[in-house]
């Protein structure tokens, strides 16, 4: 008996299945957690951090390293590839063997927590923050020369951000003491932050290894999604090409990428494309379905790519589709990009009358209004100053426009 | 069975049918029929100690809330419940997750069956919060007429007299009070108190139940001076019924004693202020309410003449300056103003300056701009030109004749 109209997500019946199909293997391997063994197209970047954690577990010294670098670039995935290899190689002997921690500043409740979870993945103890900065200090400021190395590697770092900074002093301060042989690797989003948020004596400690991952380039990205799909015979090149394109256009983003080759794969397997002219008539019908084509894509493109208000004003009624007018046309009589809810109401109401639509009520207008602030195609301030409430467009006029008059 | 309950209710309480027939059809498909103990408007869970109320649980945020509400339903065999929130329009002021969540409450402790019933004497549009609303079911309560108050207040009577008697009564002071107000509460207060005064002329012998004009003729001044005074309640209603036992007293019913100026609360503000105090006050208006340029006409000795232009007569006549407000003044404004009316010597001793501040914490000057408290405070004069004539009247000055809109 729930009268909501709250969207749920059907729970899940029985096992998951086995991918059978081509398409369904494709979409298996594009998934975003199925990091392959090798990353394609990082493997200088591989090579930098290797050989610069391997040479601080060979010195057994301790040191820092900052690596930035627009989301979905393969940072994290990156240095987890080296920390494999390395521990493959310690395994081995052939490197002397470390301690890796993990720590992901994004799940910790509290900046300070950080210390927290070192000293619990050190020791195993759970102490609290304070105690386990003690421990950490008392630790890394002692040498012990037949300690294991640590390798730590934090990521998220801007949100270890405090007013005294303190938890990125130590994290950056720690390496730096004789015989603490704390290797620190952290990663972050933007390229200057060292510069912007620490102050002088923490930027100094992180010391000058810097790395940045450059967005991937549309042939990089094509380079990935192909990778993947070694084996499978799903997509149409040019489809990936394609996606490699417009998705290097924007962000450079790989995940993206994945999501929207994916989101393809779905679309071609629930609809039939009408055939291509474009394509040679020899092809069988079979053939067309199981693969991935242009239209697909294109048709994936533009479910994640078009803006989402335009969509949202299209689908408005007629009587928010007024009210958008109205506001429009007042920012129109008055040259400011604010309007008041009196004014926008006289418009609404004239405009009612010149489509020969009976006017409405001040409170109708108001729950038409406040629906589209729900929405956040109009900003509003709380409605209890109803009359002189004042109303601003969260999107360009011109889009508004473009919007009603192609609907 | 929805008829039922309306039925019982409305003759409870008269008036109310419609919008009895409508609550019921709403909850009555809920609710079982309410216990005819019980009004349908205070429902059984107004805390108090005669039903037993205790605290059940503490709870600290919505989440405990809704949990202890579900938990209340599957202890209790899923009664039907609802939650009565009166001058629900304050809610708007807390935490801003409030009166959402208490708008679909039912949806949100899922298999529920409560119903939350905000009451409030503002319209639904101003309770919506720009992030989305669930609408709830808007309900108006309309204003009773004229009959229907006469109706509701006769039912209402405690008294030997006959209807009609009494009707003919509740008409005679809806007649006098009717465009002042239409409060049902404060009528009733009204109609209670100078029944005793209409029914006087009988009691005595000096008239019959059906000398209608005769009883108007004696009730009419009573009822036009209860407007004034118990309506705006200078004096309390205890008070002016003893007046009425005065006047009783005195045979002569034509001329009604004055009311003591003690009895009454407001209209003779009269407050006992030291000397210089009152010339500073009366300085302070004369700032407050005259142009600067005009001071050296008003307060100098040879000040030159000055002649009238129609321009000045006009700006005088465009804003009054008792219609625009007090204007403030720098401190040094009102002293001079100080020195120039007061007629013997007074030297700037700091009992001077702290008269001020005495008249600023009595709130008959208020500060503006607390951040410059002593180098160039302004101040503004916070008292009626009636308040400040009876001040100057003691003193003996003559204020209309420096203040610039009367002069």
């Amino acid at each position: 008996r729930r009268q909501s109209a709250t969207p749920g997500m059907p729970s899940r019946q029985g096992p998951v299945k086995h991918p059978q199909t081509p398409l369904e293997k494709a979409r298996e391997n594009l998934h975003v957690s199925a990091v392959p063994e090798s990353l394609p197209c990082r493997e200088n970047e591989f090579q930098e951090i290797y050989s610069f954690v391997e040479g601080k577990l060979f010195d057994g010294t301790g040191g820092c390293m900052y690596i930035s670098g627009v989301p979905g670039t393969g940072k994290t995935a990156t240095v987890r590839e080296v920390v494999r290899l390395l521990q493959e190689c310690s395994q081995g002997g052939d490197l002397p063997g470390f301690t890796y921690l993990e720590v992901n500043a994004m799940r910790l409740t509290e900046p300070h927590q950080l210390w927290v979870q070192v000293w619990k993945g050190l020791t195993g103890n759970k102490v609290t923050a304070d105690h386990a900065s003690s421990l950490l200090e008392k630790r890394f400021s002692t040498p012990a020369p037949r300690r294991e190395p640590t390798l730590l590697l934090v990521d998220e770092l801007d949100l270890l951000w405090t007013r005294k900074q303190d938890v990125m002093y130590n994290l950056f301060d720690w390496p730096c003491r004789p015989g603490s042989k704390l290797i620190v690797v952290a990663i972050a989003n933007t390229m200057d932050l060292p510069e912007r948020i620490m102050i002088n004596r923490v930027a100094s400690r992180l010391g000058l290894t810097r790395m940045t991952f450059q967005p991937y380039t549309h042939k990089q990205l094509q380079e990935i999604v192909l990778s993947r799909l070694l084996g499978i015979n799903a997509f149409d090149p040019d489809a990936v090409q394609l996606v490699a394109r417009k998705v290097a256009a924007v962000s450079g983003d790989a995940r993206r990428a994945l999501d929207i080759c994916r989101r393809a794969t779905e679309i071609a397997e629930t609809k039939t494309m009408p055939p291509s002219p474009m394509k040679s008539p020899m092809k069988s019908p079979v053939k067309r379905n199981a693969l991935v084509g242009m239209l697909h894509v294109d048709q994936a493109l533009k479910e994640m790519f078009t803006s989402p208000k335009i969509t949202a004003i299209r689908s408005c009624s007629l009587m928010e589709k007024n009210v958008l007018r109205a506001v429009v046309s007042e920012f129109l009589r008055t040259g400011l990009e604010e309007a008041v809810f009196v004014r926008v109401l006289d418009q609404y109401n004239s405009l009612c009358r010149f489509d020969g639509v009976e006017p409405s009520t001040m409170s109708e207008v108001m729950c038409i209004v406040n629906r589209l602030t729900s929405q956040r195609l109009i900003l509003t301030e709380h409605s209890r100053n109803d009359l002189n409430l004042r109303l601003r467009l969260n999107i360009s006029t011109d889009d508004v426009n473009y919007a009603l008059q192609s609907s | 069975m929805e008829d039922i309950i309306a039925e019982t209710h409305a003759k409870r309480i008269p008036c109310r049918g419609r919008q009895i027939s409508f609550l019921a059809s709403i909850l009555g498909e809920t609710f079982a029929p309410f216990p005819p103990s019980i009004s349908p408007f205070l429902p059984c869970t107004v805390p108090s100690s005669n039903n037993n109320y205790t605290s059940y649980a503490s709870c600290d945020n919505l989440g405990d809330f809704t949990r202890h509400v579900r938990e209340i339903a599957k202890e209790r065999g899923d009664p039907r419940m609802a939650i009565v929130l009166e001058r629900s329009e304050r809610l708007r002021d807390c935490d801003a997750n409030i009166l959402p969540v208490l708008c679909r409450l039912q949806e949100l402790t899922q298999d529920v069956n409560i119903v939350v019933i905000l009451c409030s004497t503002l319209p639904v549009d101003k309770f919506r919060a720009s992030t989305g609303f669930m609408e709830p079911i808007a309900f108006h309560f309309p204003q009773y007429t004229k009959d229907e108050l006469v109706r509701i207040l006769v039912t209402r009577r405690v008294t030997d007299y006959s209807e009609e008697f009494y009707t003919n009564y509740v008409n005679l002071v809806l007649s006098v009070f009717y465009h002042a107000t239409k409060s049902l509460p404060e009528l009733k207060h009204l109609v209670q108190l100078n029944f005793k005064v209409y029914c006087e002329p009988i009691e005595k012998g000096e008239a019959t139940d059906t000398d209608i004009k005769k009883l108007w003729r004696n009730i009419e001044p009573h009822l036009k001076k209860a407007m004034s005074s118990v309506y705006l309640r200078e004096v309390s209603s205890s008070q002016f019924e003893r007046m009425q036992s005065l006047v009783s007293e005195s045979t002569t019913s034509g001329d009604l004693p004055q009311l003591q100026p003690q009895m009454k609360l407001t209209g003779t503000t009269k407050i006992e202020l030291p000397f210089y105090s009152k010339f500073l006050l009366i300085s302070a208006y004369l700032a407050s309410y005259n142009p600067a340029r005009t001071d050296r006409r008003f307060f100098m000795k040879h000040h030159g003449k000055q002649r009238k232009t129609q321009a000045m007569i006009k700006a005088k006549e465009r804003s009054s300056n008792q219609l625009v407000g007090p204007k403030p003044f720098p401190l040094e404004r009102l002293m001079a103003i100080f020195y120039s009316i007061i007629e013997d010597k007074v030297s700037p001793t700091a009992n001077v300056f702290s008269q001020i501040s005495t008249l600023v914490t009595l709130r008959l000057v208020t500060q503006i701009g607390g951040e410059d408290q002593l180098d160039a405070p302004k101040y503004k004069c916070a008292v009626p030109l009636d308040f400040i004539r009876g001040i100057a009247r003691t003193v003996g000055f003559d204020i209309v004749r420096y203040l610039y809109d009367y002069a």
